[in-house]
């Protein structure tokens, strides 16, 4: 979005370069880097995308020929049968709804925790106030070490527990601090005039607080529920023992480092069409639909929340 | 407030201190009430065993057809040890809510009472199910042991009845149109409270976890004494040639990673830079969009990508074999050359454009005046960038390059972990990934506890100094 600052600065300069248009022939050299520097940025930008392209065409398109390698620019013999091949797949539904839950319950619960914790932290009156917050603070910037946290973790019972997705993720500290600092950001008044009028604390969090920093909010709740999808480290260390506990991340990446024919992985009891599961069974298109299904959501919900990405880089700024 | 109300109020401190010695007790292993047979393994706590019926009994299958101990009383251990978390839990409300006013404080009292009553009560259950597995037909085998742990839940839980039982009969009583209240101070605290524990049961409980560096542990055992061994596996990581060699290797490969990792860092830079100088908005806006596109997918992905690219039968094999260059497919992701150049590459595929963001807005912060000034004083394009963008990002890089160092060693596991094959172990493993290898792959505690503990050490002692340099240089810290 452009600024209305924006708009006039661009008419000031093309009016700016209309009068002075001597001024502004171009030289050689100018002209070579801005080829070269379209040239890098273009090729940047295809490495950056193309891969995904690539697996995209590779999974829709004719089996046969994505296996002899002929589909490499654009689809030949468009199906989608291959996705719908997916569901008799072993276990990859189980991870995706593992994926999908924690993901949402995760982020819904971080969220919800940091607004609260982050409006009580600005609290004055609270006892011991800023002990407390420094504890919070503090843990962003040590850890015990993998195995610690992992015996902690066993000695707590979160070892093959879905509760080990959720419960560890609920106090973010980072979080809490963008909170604190958009709270502190908000003006005092508001809050006063409804303590005056006998709000409880639970009522200005809910009346005030929150439809406030929905913005912030919104920030975090992309970043956390990124993170949740992803994550992969907690699945293959603490579900060793639970395969059915497993996140979509760690299934693919066992799928990703299994022998080529993968048809151990299916279930005889499917309604799918054999013959698109066997010609899928022998190669790389079921690997390549498994890694486009991990990463579809992404790619999905990427363009809507751009935005919302790029402040919270920009929020990485502040300090608590 | 009357003098028998301050007087409750210091009775009230013991119910306080009571209820957190239950609670802490909740949650050692050592005095687990519940483990009534060694047949229990020793990393459960009660709360473990009130609440997963499955950790309590794994491995007992065998013991359960075979007849040596019957299920009921396991059941009934059970539900003893979830009705003693409830009782704890009450309890610790209870004091909790003693901070309140008269009312509130005498309501309090009660709930202590009546928590911690319940927790006491539910040790008889405890009691008959180790009777019970007492008289098992293989002793040998189900090895009964009576649990320290249940005088430790009923001296506590006896104490914390009678103090808040005391506490009553002091106070006054409430009248009955007195409703309750507290004071604001506690009742912010008490709203923090659940958080403040979570935070501490998974940041600060895991360096708990750091006392299995003096131990002679493995998976199953107990700590005991009798296996300390102080500082053994601290000289054992240098004196055994074998850890030794790892560990050079493993630091090597560490610090070459995050140091080819700084001496890009400037990459982001030149990125937003470079990107500036694009006056068309739109290419602009699609170049963003797309580069840090990378940034949100998992390691994972990052390898599916390198996978369906660079393998035995991905894009570039294809090509190659297609148009005849190669008579069959090469896998470019085995070997082991240039693996750390690879892996510069991957990290600088996935973070350039996302790291170039916080660039690309500093850049549009500048003054424009700054500009049109140097324009107006006869500065071309590249002396623009070099004399007023460039001075102007070197405040964020500065603190970004400093973070960086801070974390030097830890370089994080996922990217080497999905990287590393049979043929690049040795220029792959970084300490991250070594961690791991050895204590959850390799079952090592003890040496892989060590290991991440001296990461942990000297990465905090890094991040101090790099905050000290930048408050010396800067006047401003960086944490």
């Amino acid at each position: 979005m452009k600024t209305a600052q924006e708009k006039l600065d661009e008419r000031a300069e093309r009016q700016y370069r209309r009068t002075h248009k001597e001024k502004f022939v171009l030289k050689p050299r100018d002209i070579v880097f801005s080829i070269f520097n379209y040239l890098f940025f273009i090729l940047f930008t295809i490495a950056c995308f193309f891969p995904f392209y690539y697996l995209f065409i590779n999974t829709i398109s004719d089996n046969s020929l994505v296996q002899k390698g002929l589909i490499n620019f654009y689809p030949v013999g468009i199906h989608f049968d291959n996705y719908a091949a997916l569901r008799s797949v072993n276990d990859l539904f189980q991870s995706f709804l593992v994926s999908i839950s924690r993901t949402v319950i995760g982020t819904a619960l971080m969220v919800l925790a940091s607004a609260f914790v982050g409006y009580l932290v600005t609290k004055p009156e609270m006892w011991g106030r800023k002990i407390w917050y420094r504890l919070l603070v503090i843990t962003m910037y040590f850890n015990a070490g993998m195995i610690p946290w992992y015996m902690n973790m066993s000695m707590l019972g979160l070892t093959n527990n879905y509760m080990a997705y959720i419960i560890p993720g609920i106090v973010a500290p980072y979080n809490i601090i963008l909170v604190k600092t958009y709270i502190e950001s908000i003006p005092q008044e508001l809050e006063e005039s409804a303590e005056i009028d006998g709000a409880s604390y639970m009522t200005i969090f809910r009346k005030i607080i929150w439809p406030l920093c929905k913005p912030i909010l919104a920030t975090i709740a992309i970043f956390g529920a990124v993170g949740n999808w992803n994550s992969f480290q907690d699945s293959l260390i603490l579900m060793q023992s639970s395969p059915n506990l497993f996140t979509l991340q760690h299934r693919l990446y066992i799928y990703l480092n299994q022998a080529s024919n993968l048809s151990s992985l299916m279930s005889s009891s499917s309604n799918v069409n054999t013959s698109v599961i066997q010609s899928m069974l022998n190669g790389k298109v079921i690997k390549y639909t498994i890694s486009m299904v991990t990463v579809l959501p992404i790619l999905i919900v990427y363009p809507f929340m751009q935005r919302y990405f790029e402040s919270g880089i920009m929020l990485g700024a502040v300090k608590g | 407030m009357s003098s028998k109300e301050k007087k409750a109020g210091m009775i009230s401190h013991v119910v306080r201190a009571g209820a957190i010695a239950m609670v802490v007790l909740l949650f050692i292993p050592g005095l687990n009430p519940a483990r009534i047979t060694k047949m229990i393994g020793d990393e459960a706590s009660l709360l473990t065993s009130g609440f997963f019926y499955g950790t309590l009994t794994s491995g007992m299958g065998r013991a359960f057809t075979k007849g040596w101990i019957n299920e009921s009383s396991m059941i009934l251990l059970f539900i003893s040890c979830l009705i003693c978390c409830l009782g704890v839990i009450t309890a610790a409300v209870g004091a909790c809510l003693t901070l309140g006013n008269l009312k509130c404080h005498r309501f309090a009292n009660l709930l202590a009472m009546i928590g911690s009553g319940v927790a006491a009560l539910s040790m008889t259950g405890v009691y008959i199910a180790y009777t019970q597995v007492a008289a098992t037909s293989k002793p040998k085998k189900v090895e009964p042991v009576f649990p320290a742990g249940i005088y430790a839940v009923v001296i506590i839980a006896l104490i914390v009845f009678a103090v808040a039982l005391i506490s009553n009969l002091v106070l006054p009583k409430a009248s009955k149109e007195m409703k309750m209240k507290m004071e604001s101070p506690y009742k912010l605290f008490l709203m923090l409270l659940p958080f403040l524990l979570l935070a501490f049961v998974f940041s600060y409980l895991p360096l708990w976890g750091w006392r299995y560096a003096f131990f002679d542990y493995k998976a199953g055992d107990t700590l005991s004494m009798s296996n300390f061994v102080g500082f053994k596996w601290f000289t054992y990581l240098f004196q055994n040639t074998a850890t030794a060699k790892d560990i050079v290797m493993v630091l090597r490969n560490t610090l070459i990673m995050s140091g080819l990792g700084i001496a890009t860092s400037w990459l982001p830079v030149a990125f937003a830079i470079f990107l500036n100088e694009i006056k068309n908005v739109k290419f602009r806006r699609v170049v963003q969009t797309l580069t840090t596109i990378p940034n949100f997918i998992s390691w994972v992905l990052v390898y599916a990508v390198a996978f369906s690219i660079f393998s035995t039968d991905g894009f570039i094999s294809s090509i190659m074999v297609n148009s005849g260059a190669w008579s069959q497919g090469v896998n470019m992701l085995m070997g082991n050359s240039n693996t750390w150049l690879k892996m510069l590459a991957w990290g600088l595929w996935k973070g350039l454009g996302w790291s170039a963001i916080i660039y690309i807005a500093a850049i549009s912060g500048i003054d424009k005046g700054l500009y049109e000034a140097a324009k107006v004083d006869g500065a071309g394009r590249f002396q623009r960038m070099w004399h007023i963008t460039v001075p102007s990002l070197i405040p964020t890089y500065c603190v970004l390059l400093l973070m960086s160092v801070a974390n030097i060693l830890s370089n994080g596991m996922d990217q080497y972990l999905v990287f590393k094959n049979a043929t690049n172990a040795s220029t792959i493993t970084v300490l991250d990934l070594y961690v791991y290898n050895l204590g959850i792959v390799g079952g090592s505690i003890p040496l892989s506890t060590v290991v991440s503990m001296v990461k942990s050490i000297v990465s905090v002692i890094l991040l101090f100094v790099a905050n000290t340099i930048s408050k010396v240089i800067r006047g401003e810290s960086i944490v």
